[in-house]
């Protein structure tokens, strides 16, 4: 472990820092009790920073700092549940199709095919209109889902296309290999990369998707996310107001948080290409 | 021969794809809770404060009749499938009774189209090319920065980035007006004026957004790219890094953005949504929303059937012309 | 410097495909626009290019600054071009009713009176109201230069009753047995049955009315009146269509040279003071608030306080119905609160359970999140607190309000009227001022808080209190409420606010938001539980048009849209009393007090959680035009939306 700290490079460590602080907030900070966040009038109503508040209050008399861990916490859950979904879905069929053909691959390319021409947000809107009052975040989380696999599965598969004409691939398959094994052993290692900012990016997308039905008013009224906090303020006209840590610091925690997540996957691959030895 | 077995099976993958997805949002909104004739009895009546219970019934019954809602199910869905995916027919908007859908979606699809497809365009060219730089030199220092600010844009939020835009560029400056008007009525001269005036911000912010990600992805496929054997290679038989750049790290690592951007710009019905609703833009993504959230079936319908078709062409020629990019990949 | 280069590259590609694409749209837009007027235009190009120099005089429609007039409208039309007012989907609100229509009878909302506009006066009805003699004003001539006559009026009403594609249709033919033009200037209007409110139901009371008087001998020439489009509307308003945005974001208006023979120069006289009126769309709170500040916008609808609050800050020309606290107007006829749908059954088809919400929420704090203490209470359930109800009904009920009890049901009672807020809110927000005025500024009372007594009632109404909060029928309790998002903030927050409450009261609550297509038909059906709605007004001393929606006898089951109210509430007597309601004389002392009746059944069953009036931030800018009605100049009210904004418009100065 020590080891592994003294030969990362700076942006895998920056990257480390930036999304294990992100992590501790979400799923350690939020479990220190406290007050609900979302109840009005706790506090008094648009306090600047100070010791006991140091985000301040909102106009209807909340914490600011709890009300942005608590929606850390949801928009994380949300984006990790949905790449997750969405990559581990899509590296399997996608290197599944790539590698089997035939029908099989037809036919998960049609399905795929589908999901990939729907646009995405005019059907999350419709979708969350249809659940209305009863989104929940693991619902809007699964919705989101339905749209985060065909992207990627469809990229890996061209990637697998590509591979599989390649001459290591060509020399497993003469020695034996079955495909599956073929696929793990060989292809995956090589996916693995993509995934990884595929990963990053889904993640991304699934808050910033929540975010944009947030601005239009479909997300769960009382969901903590960083989209809805935003969306208040707004509601509340915080940017002219200038409310800025009530309006900024979803934002500045939605940008950090990517940043984060962005070093520490282009830090990793940095430091697995120096360790080859390259 | 193998050529045309492909391409046919390909074109049946097509239609199928096609068929799918209009059959899956066809029946979506036929779910929703809502009946567009009673939410709209339900706006008169808001409007005029109250109304009489026979006024209302009587309304009721003349505005079926008028959206031909009556018919089963099976009968809507067999008519939309003729008449809607054979000519772009989706029967009169709801919204704007009794125009027809079609025509609506023609008078905006200019605008988006000219909007968004040119910012979704110039976003992957740019986007590609500091990428491919970024990932090929990685060390260079301008290389790192270009990366730096493409990381530090593409997260923030579509509508952040508009509103910023907005405020500083046609609020604080005031260069630019804060929404989209078009002068239609005092010459070509007039309107492409202020048709131009009233693009840039818009198309600014899709390009900043989408460069961003385009960035990214290319960057991280050019970089495991030239990891590959084949440049270490060239490099040891000293081709000049040019040469490498482009011949082998540009040409393998572009396949995968190509089929992206196919994608991505029968994408742009849908994806410029946020902007266009930031700046007003009289574009398909405000239709669209406009649409679902008064429950206008058959402009839904229209708006994302064509762009399910765009999408699925889109793909469609970009594997016919697959194996041209790449001698690799085999018709099979 | 690559990124100069860029920026460059962008902007030359981005310029000439857009150029390319207007190619193709402009000649549609010319064609669409094909209108006499708007094509002579076409060489206007010479003119706007002497015109740049002084660009900041000009509008972005060609027109000069100073003589245009520009208001904002809610939302862009779906029907660029379409100006017949019997076509479905015509948007009114888009200056069309404003400007151009003809009504037969306004609404002067500062006397709550109404007053002829295409009548002269108010109908003359025989003893048991079936036969109604209309005479018509003189003078009055439409934009073509043809006289507005008796027979204009006739044709109407008749070209509704036969054409069976107006939505009218039915209704008409259900009241009317005959409209005819007895000579020019005078309409026999004969009724089916009883009919004495003649002008309430065909005239304006609030925002406008669906009979709007046509030419004749322009839609006599018509195939189809509910098909066609109108696109160079014959009007006999102030304003004619200059122009119009094919894709539906504006439309600009044009004076009338004959402004004398226009309705607004007969009724009043006068001369509309801008030659043109720009009315636009402008979009979201962001862009509508900035466009303000830059003078780009004269009139915007409505604001939240925290907008105007910006806008006053950063441009002191704009300002709002009054210059301080609390800013906003409240005699908006719609109050807001929550909605109960008791088609849902027990506990909310119980009154117990409806008055136990109501004191278990802490009013002065709903006021306070709702828009910072700004308005007027208005505990009359679905009777609008405005300062006309106040003076006519609430005060003089005053007493009975007081001396109402309530009985918890364990032997106890409570009074449930508060005549202490508008001290307190007054002491809170540091405002000084008289009874009078403070009662105007935030009304007579509201509801108690009584947190103790709302428990009791629960127990009454059946729910039980464990530890872990409350239970209904042994199954626990979660109260769901809705709103609609994004428009109607006073709304909106309202319900936030009571989901607040509720929640620190201790029952686990639900809140979400709808949009409008599903809240709309959510409302008539009756699928939701507590929401937002407000099915709520007063307008006229006469509250028959207000409550006709709660007769009992119109409620349908669940799931179907009946013509009455979506709250289904089932109460006799309040149904007895609209029965007997709809057969007197509006004007009659018999009304009047089966409207006070009424209004004691209601609240004692409170069928309607009203928080307060209507309260409308409806901010104006006063760098090209003044004269704006406010607090201090109440000759009309801020209803820039309604039909009688023509009459706000025509006191309007140039600055």
């Amino acid at each position: 472990m020590k080891k592994f700290w003294k030969n990362a490079n700076f942006a895998l460590k920056t990257g480390i820092i930036i999304t294990a602080i992100f992590l501790i907030i979400g799923f350690v900070v939020y479990y220190i009790p406290h007050d609900d966040p979302f109840i009005f009038n706790t506090y008094k109503p648009k306090l600047a920073a100070s010791m006991e508040h140091p985000l301040g209050t909102t106009s209807m008399g909340q914490d600011v700092k709890w009300l942005l861990i608590e929606a850390i916490h949801n928009s994380l859950l949300i984006g990790l549940i949905v790449a997750t979904i969405g990559t581990v879905v899509g590296v399997f069929i996608g290197l599944l199709s790539g590698f089997a053909g035939g029908t099989l691959d037809r036919v998960l390319m049609v399905v795929t095919d589908t999901f990939v021409v729907i646009p995405s947000l005019p059907i999350l809107i419709l979708m969350t209109s249809l659940m209305k009052g009863k989104s929940t975040v693991i619902l809007i989380a699964l919705v989101l889902a339905m749209f985060a696999w065909a992207w990627p599965s469809r990229q890996i598969r061209s990637m697998a296309l590509t591979l599989k004409e390649r001459d290591f691939i060509q020399t497993a398959k003469f020695s034996g290999e079955s495909t599956v094994q073929i696929v793990v052993t060989e292809i995956l290692p090589f996916a693995l990369t993509w995934s990884l900012s595929n990963f990053m990016n889904a993640t991304l997308n699934a808050i910033a998707s929540e975010s944009s039905l947030a601005v239009l008013g479909l997300s769960p009224a009382n969901l903590i996310s960083l989209g809805n906090m935003i969306q208040w303020a707004r509601d509340r006209n915080a940017i002219f107001n200038r409310q800025w840590l009530w309006i900024g610091s979803p934002i500045v925690a939605t940008i950090v948080l990517f940043i984060g997540l962005f070093l520490l996957i282009t830090g990793y691959n940095d430091y697995l290409t120096m360790k080859r030895g390259r | 021969m193998k050529f045309r077995t492909y391409f046919l099976k390909r074109l049946l993958t097509w239609a199928l794809t096609i068929w799918i997805g209009v059959t899956f949002i066809f029946f979506i909104p036929r779910m929703f809770p809502s009946d567009p004739v009673e939410s709209m009895i339900g706006q008169i009546s808001a409007r005029s404060g109250s109304m009489d219970p026979q006024q209302m019934e009587s309304l009721r019954r003349s505005l079926r009749v008028q959206f031909g809602l009556e018919g089963s199910l099976m009968e809507q869905y067999t008519t939309f499938l003729w008449k809607g995916l054979l000519h772009f027919d989706f029967g009169p908007s709801l919204m704007s009774y009794p125009e027809p859908a079609g025509d609506i979606i023609s008078r905006y699809l200019p605008y988006t189209v000219g909007l968004s497809m040119i910012a979704t365009l110039l976003a992957w060219i740019i986007g590609n090319i500091i990428g491919l730089l970024a990932g090929f030199r990685k060390n260079k220092k301008s290389s790192k920065i270009l990366e730096g600010i493409a990381i530090c844009i593409y997260p923030i939020p579509y509508f952040i980035v508009a509103l910023v835009l907005q405020i500083f560029f046609a609020y604080i400056l005031g260069w630019f007006p804060l929404t989209t008007t078009i002068n239609n009525f005092q010459g070509t001269g007039v309107f492409v004026k202020t048709l131009l005036k009233s693009s840039i911000l818009p198309a600014l912010s899709l390009l900043l957004i989408g460069t961003g990600w385009w960035i990214i992805s290319m960057k991280s496929l050019a970089a495991s790219t030239a990891e590959e054997d084949y440049v270490l290679y060239a490099r040891y038989r000293g081709l000049s890094e040019g040469v490498i750049g482009r011949k082998y790290v540009l040409k393998n690592s572009i396949l995968t953005q190509v089929t992206a951007l196919a994608m991505s710009l029968g994408g742009v019905f849908g994806g410029s949504i946020m902007t266009e609703i930031i700046f007003g833009y009289p574009g398909v993504g405000t239709l669209i929303q406009k649409a679902i959230l008064q429950s206008d079936y058959n402009m839904i319908l229209g708006c994302i059937t064509i762009s399910i078709v765009a999408i699925a062409t889109a793909t469609l020629i970009v594997d016919l012309i697959y194996p041209f990019i790449d001698p690799r990949i085999r018709y099979s | 410097m690559k990124k100069r280069i860029v920026s460059v590259l962008l902007a030359s590609v981005l310029a000439t495909s857009l150029v390319a694409c207007g190619g193709t749209a402009a000649p549609e837009a010319g064609g669409d626009a094909g209108a006499g007027a708007a094509t002579e235009q076409t060489e206007a190009p010479a003119d706007t290019g002497s015109s740049e120099s002084a660009s900041s005089e000009m509008t972005e429609v060609g027109t000069p600054r100073n003589e245009t007039l520009i208001v904002e409208t809610q939302t862009p039309t779906d029907v660029p071009g379409q100006f017949n007012s019997y076509m479905q989907g015509t948007q009114m609100g888009f200056g069309i009713h404003q400007l151009m229509s003809a009504m037969m009878w306004e609404m002067d909302t500062v006397k709550g009176e109404q007053f002829g506009e295409v009548a002269e006066g108010m109908p003359e009805s025989n003893e048991d109201f079936t036969e109604h003699t209309v005479k018509i004003r003189q003078g009055i001539k439409w934009s073509d230069g043809e006289d507005l006559t008796a027979k204009d009026v006739a044709f109407t009403f008749n070209m509704i009753m036969n054409t069976p594609g107006i939505a009218q249709c039915d209704y008409y033919n259900s009241v009317f047995e005959s409209v005819e033009a007895t000579d020019d200037y005078t309409v026999l209007i004969k009724t089916k049955e009883s009919f004495p409110r003649l002008a309430l139901r065909m005239g304006v009371t609030i925002w406008g009315n669906d009979l709007r008087i046509v030419p004749e001998h322009i839609y006599s020439q018509v195939d189809d009146p509910s098909t066609f489009k109108d696109e160079n509307p014959v009007v006999a308003g102030p304003y004619t269509v200059k122009s119009y945005d094919p894709l539906g974001k504006w439309i600009l208006y044009e004076r009338r040279e004959d402004w004398q023979n226009t309705t607004v120069g007969v009724v009043t006289g006068k001369q509309c003071p801008a030659k043109y009126v720009w009315f636009r769309y402008l979009g979201d709170d962001t862009t509508r608030q900035m466009a303000m500040i830059q003078n780009e916008v004269d009139i915007l609808c409505e604001v939240t306080p925290e907008i105007l609050q910006t806008m006053m800050s950063s441009n002191d020309k704009i300002s709002a119905w009054y210059d301080e606290f609390p800013y906003a107007t409240s005699d908006d006829p719609c109050s807001k609160g929550l909605a109960f749908s008791q088609g849902q059954g027990a506990p909310y088809d119980n009154a117990d359970f409806r008055w136990a919400i109501a004191l278990a929420m802490n009013f002065d704090e709903i006021s306070m999140n709702i828009f910072d203490g700004a308005g007027r209470s208005s505990p009359f359930g679905i009777l609008c607190n405005t300062s006309a109800f106040q003076d006519l009904y609430a005060k003089p009920m005053q007493s009975w309000f007081e001396d109402f009890e309530l009985d918890l049901g364990d032997g106890t009672t409570c009074k449930p009227w508060d005549g202490e807020y508008k001290n307190r809110m007054a002491e809170q927000l540091g405002i000084t001022g008289d009874d009078a005025y403070l009662e105007d500024m935030f009304g007579m009372g509201c509801i108690k808080y009584d947190p103790e007594a709302a428990e009791k009632l629960l127990i009454k109404a059946g729910l039980e209190k464990k530890d872990d909060g409350w239970y209904f029928n042994g199954e626990p309790f979660v109260l769901n409420l809705t709103y609609l998002a994004d428009t109607e903030a006073q709304a909106g927050r309202g319900v936030q606010a009571a989901y607040d409450q509720l929640t620190k009261f201790g029952f686990n609550c639900n809140i979400s938001s709808e949009s409008s297509a599903t809240w709309d038909s959510n409302g008539g059906t009756g699928n939701y539980y507590v929401a937002g709605y407000w099915p709520t007004g007063f307008i006229t001393k006469d509250i028959y048009s207000q409550i006709n929606g709660w007769d009992a006898d119109l409620i349908v089951p669940l799931g179907e849209i009946g013509s009455g109210q979506g709250s289904r509430w089932n109460n006799k007597e309040a149904t007895d009393i609209i029965h007997k309601l709809s057969k007197v004389s509006p004007d009659s002392q018999e009304a009047y007090d089966l409207a006070v009746d009424f209004i004691k059944v209601q609240y004692e069953e409170m069928p309607f959680i009203s928080f307060h009036s209507g309260v409308k931030f409806v901010p104006t800018n006063a760098t090209y035009w003044g004269n704006y009605p406010n607090a201090n100049n109440a000759y009309n009210g801020p209803w820039w939306w309604w039909s009688c904004f023509k009459y706000i418009l025509v006191n309007f100065t140039p600055q």
